[in-house]
């Protein structure tokens, strides 16, 4: 069967795309330490702080920004009330300092707070002390005479707790670690950088790649069939999409059913070949097996007819998409070593060599309005290339050009991908590796192909959580229950120690390598969960190899 | 250290030579069968607008031309910096039968730096890792790259104030480099 008949065969999958949750998330340092917690008098608050700060300089390193200096007392965790409301002031005479680490001597904090101790106690009401979120409604405070305090009072108790050394990953964490242990603080944005991706981006690039994800996949599972039953390869394939060249959203549904159309915004699509390789002069595995359909080797795992990574769907796409960055010329040394082998490979690397506008006469199908005006070829890098910043790069995709914009004005809405310059930029056109785009895959990728699709820029990486391998790089924890976690989820401490615990009966482990904060280069990362499916069928279950 | 070992490694430091020449990050390594050099790499991922063609890579793809791939499990690796994830896994898949590096690599190793691909739970057997062979001679390859601009990159950041640092702090580089017999 040709290309485009498969193209038009394509039934899409139907689910959800779900993002793998980063092992950050799934396994949080949850890091704790001793601090000491002083009662001063609460109009002295500045003064105290300016005295820390000046006696014992923080760890810029642990600023703790997460923790509250101070809590009045109706902040106070209901566990520690009894120890520290036991001196019985009033909410408007006192506030409690804290002092996390690096823990100062307690000799010389407690000479340094001396000067701060609460006003000589009144004799008042008869209080309550857990009765207090009547404070910020109190009135002025009587005028206590705080200069005049009493040797008596002078001495500053100090009282040890226990703090989280971590900033909280959710608003829930932070208010369980205020409730039992000293007021926190949630910051959305900062502490999150490098524990998971920032909410709003993760999430614009899942609406922005759900509505066609189950296309890409059911294509990505084609090359996986052609592979397979060629010979040459396993059951494994990849389709690399440029969202750049996405039809702007309005328009996603219309069009979309209709002949090839959908596939405008692939560059590359690969299948695995490991069995296609010759090594040290000897025949080829497929050429050993002989005839066509599936190697017999599929059925097991034996490393000496594995070939090797290279020869895995992912790296073999990342080296079709360098290809023509490169512009190698046909019959190359390079093309040579690394040829091309699939059907539909060879119609998206000949797709990527024609305008735009002469791909759609090619293929028949109106997407219409995208005339590149006699600037296809020597377009200007377009402002993605010129940005490096991570947050940026992502950042980018989440609106079109502006260009792209106006040409569809101009064409009456009709669609059409956005059209600017050639599929895949050369090097001289400001092409750079796999800068921002996306990978859609059958099979959850090998460790190595994981760090090969970071070293190569790629924007996200999808697969389905059917295509789940032991030998795989991305999953962060075990399927805990079919319903998907959301982004943003508020669970993440129960969730992982359902994870934990199913680590000691593992047969994998969990790496989460697209984004970990360790390394240099991330990537967002889905799993396609398709409706309605048992955990039963995951190629988890089947024949372990590398994907 | 063993005489072949310090051979072999100053073979990969001469690769990682010829790849900062060519302006690559320089990395080069060399696998060794039988005492017997059986391929050479260096980075490419520059030239060939790759970012997956590390020296592993390309070093075992010139062995692959002359010998079968049963012959990793016999082979050592000679590589003057830790093997990145991606190639840690790579050398685990092709069954290699010990590594030695010069220097660890703290963004992005995978023999025991970041992660320990090399003893890690794996449907592969595990192999030996012996790290800070010529350690320093790596790190002023990598530090005499490092202060170079990258002018491959969308937007190079600017370095010209930087100077080439020749001092060494003496500690062991890495938790897992035990190697006592070299």
């Amino acid at each position: 069967m040709d290309a485009e008949n498969i193209l038009r065969e394509v039934q899409p999958l139907v689910g959800e795309v779900v993002p793998i949750r980063s092992v950050q998330e799934t396994r949080p340092v949850e890091e704790y330490a001793g601090a000491y917690v002083a009662e001063v008098n609460v109009k002295t608050a500045s003064k105290v702080i300016k005295a820390l700060d000046s006696a014992f300089p923080r760890d810029s390193s642990h600023p703790l920004n997460h923790l509250r200096r101070f809590a009045k007392h109706n902040q106070i965790p209901e566990s520690l009330r009894p120890a520290l409301l036991k001196e019985g002031y009033l909410p408007s005479q006192t506030i409690f300092v804290l002092v996390p680490s690096p823990l100062p001597a307690p000799e010389a904090l407690q000479t340094l707070l001396a000067p701060f101790v609460p006003p000589p106690r009144e004799t008042p009401l008869p209080q309550t002390p857990t009765a207090g979120p009547s404070l910020p409604s109190t009135p002025a405070p009587p005028p206590a005479a705080a200069e005049t305090t009493t040797p008596a009072t002078s001495n500053i108790t100090l009282h040890t707790i226990t703090v989280p050394m971590q900033p909280p990953l959710t608003p829930t964490q932070a208010e369980h670690w205020s409730s039992k242990m000293w007021p926190v603080v949630f910051n959305p944005a900062a502490p999150r950088a490098l524990i998971a991706p920032p909410p709003q981006i993760l999430s614009r690039v899942r609406d922005a790649i759900a509505p066609k994800a189950g296309r890409y996949l059911a294509l990505a599972q084609a090359v996986a069939a052609q592979a397979e039953r060629s010979g040459l390869g396993r059951g494994v394939g990849a389709v690399v999409v440029d969202p750049e060249l996405e039809p702007v959203p309005e328009d996603s549904t219309e069009g979309a059913e209709e002949g090839s159309s959908w596939t405008d915004a692939i560059v590359a699509v690969a299948g695995d070949g490991r069995y296609s390789r010759r090594e040290g002069g000897n025949p080829a595995q497929a050429e050993i097996a002989g005839g066509s359909g599936p190697s017999p080797h599929c059925g097991t795992y034996n490393a000496d007819w594995e070939g090797g990574p290279e020869l895995h769907a992912l790296m073999r796409a990342v080296e079709l998409i360098s290809s023509k960055r490169r512009e190698d010329k046909p019959g190359s040394r390079r093309q040579k070593i690394r040829p091309v082998l699939y059907g539909l490979e060879e119609y998206f690397l000949r797709k990527s060599d024609v305008p735009l506008s002469s791909v759609e006469t090619e293929t028949g199908t109106g997407t219409g309005g995208a005339d590149e005006e006699g600037e296809d070829a020597v377009a200007p890098p377009p402002e993605k290339y010129q940005k490096t910043t991570e947050t940026e790069a992502h950042a980018i995709h989440l609106h079109h050009h502006k260009e792209a914009d106006e040409q569809k004005v101009e064409a009456g809405g009709s669609g059409g991908a956005g059209g600017v310059g050639p599929r895949i930029r050369s090097r001289e056109q400001g092409g750079y590796l796999c800068n921002d785009l996306d990978v859609y895959l059958s099979h959850e990728p090998c460790i190595c192909c994981c760090m090969g699709l970071l070293l190569s820029r790629f924007r996200a990486v999808i697969f389905p959580r059917r295509g789940r391998m032991v030998s795989g790089g991305l999953a962060s924890e075990p399927v805990v229950k079919p319903v998907p976690v959301e982004a943003g989820s508020d669970h993440p401490v129960e969730t992982a120690e359902g994870g934990t615990e199913d680590a000691s009966t593992k047969n994998r482990e969990y790496y989460g390598l697209h984004w970990r904060k360790e390394l240099n280069w991330r990537a967002l990362g889905f799993e396609f969960v398709a409706a309605g499916e048992s955990e039963a069928t995951s190629a988890e279950t089947g024949v372990a190899f590398h994907a | 250290m063993d005489s072949c070992h310090a051979y072999f490694m100053k073979q990969a430091l001469i690769m990682g030579e010829k790849a900062l020449e060519t302006g690559e990050t320089p990395v080069g390594c060399v696998l060794v069968y039988n005492n017997k050099i059986v391929g050479s790499g260096m980075n490419d991922t520059n030239k060939s607008m790759n970012g997956t063609r590390h020296a592993e890579f390309i070093a075992i793809e010139q062995m692959l031309e002359n010998h079968p791939r049963t012959l990793l499990r016999s082979t050592d690796l000679y590589v003057t910096v830790e093997p990145c994830i991606m190639c840690a896994s790579a050398l685990r898949q092709y069954q290699i039968r010990t590594v030695y590096f010069g220097c660890g690599n703290d963004r992005f190793g995978g023999t025991g730096s970041i992660l320990s691909l090399h003893s890690d739970l794996s449907i592969d057997p595990p192999y030996v890792v012996h790290g800070g062979l010529f350690r320093e001679e790596a790190i002023m390859l990598l530090r005499r790259f490092y202060i170079q601009e990258n002018e491959n990159a969308p937007k190079p950041r600017p370095k010209k104030h930087r100077e080439l640092k020749t001092s060494f702090q003496n500690s062991v580089p890495d938790s897992q480099s035990s190697s006592p017999t070299i």
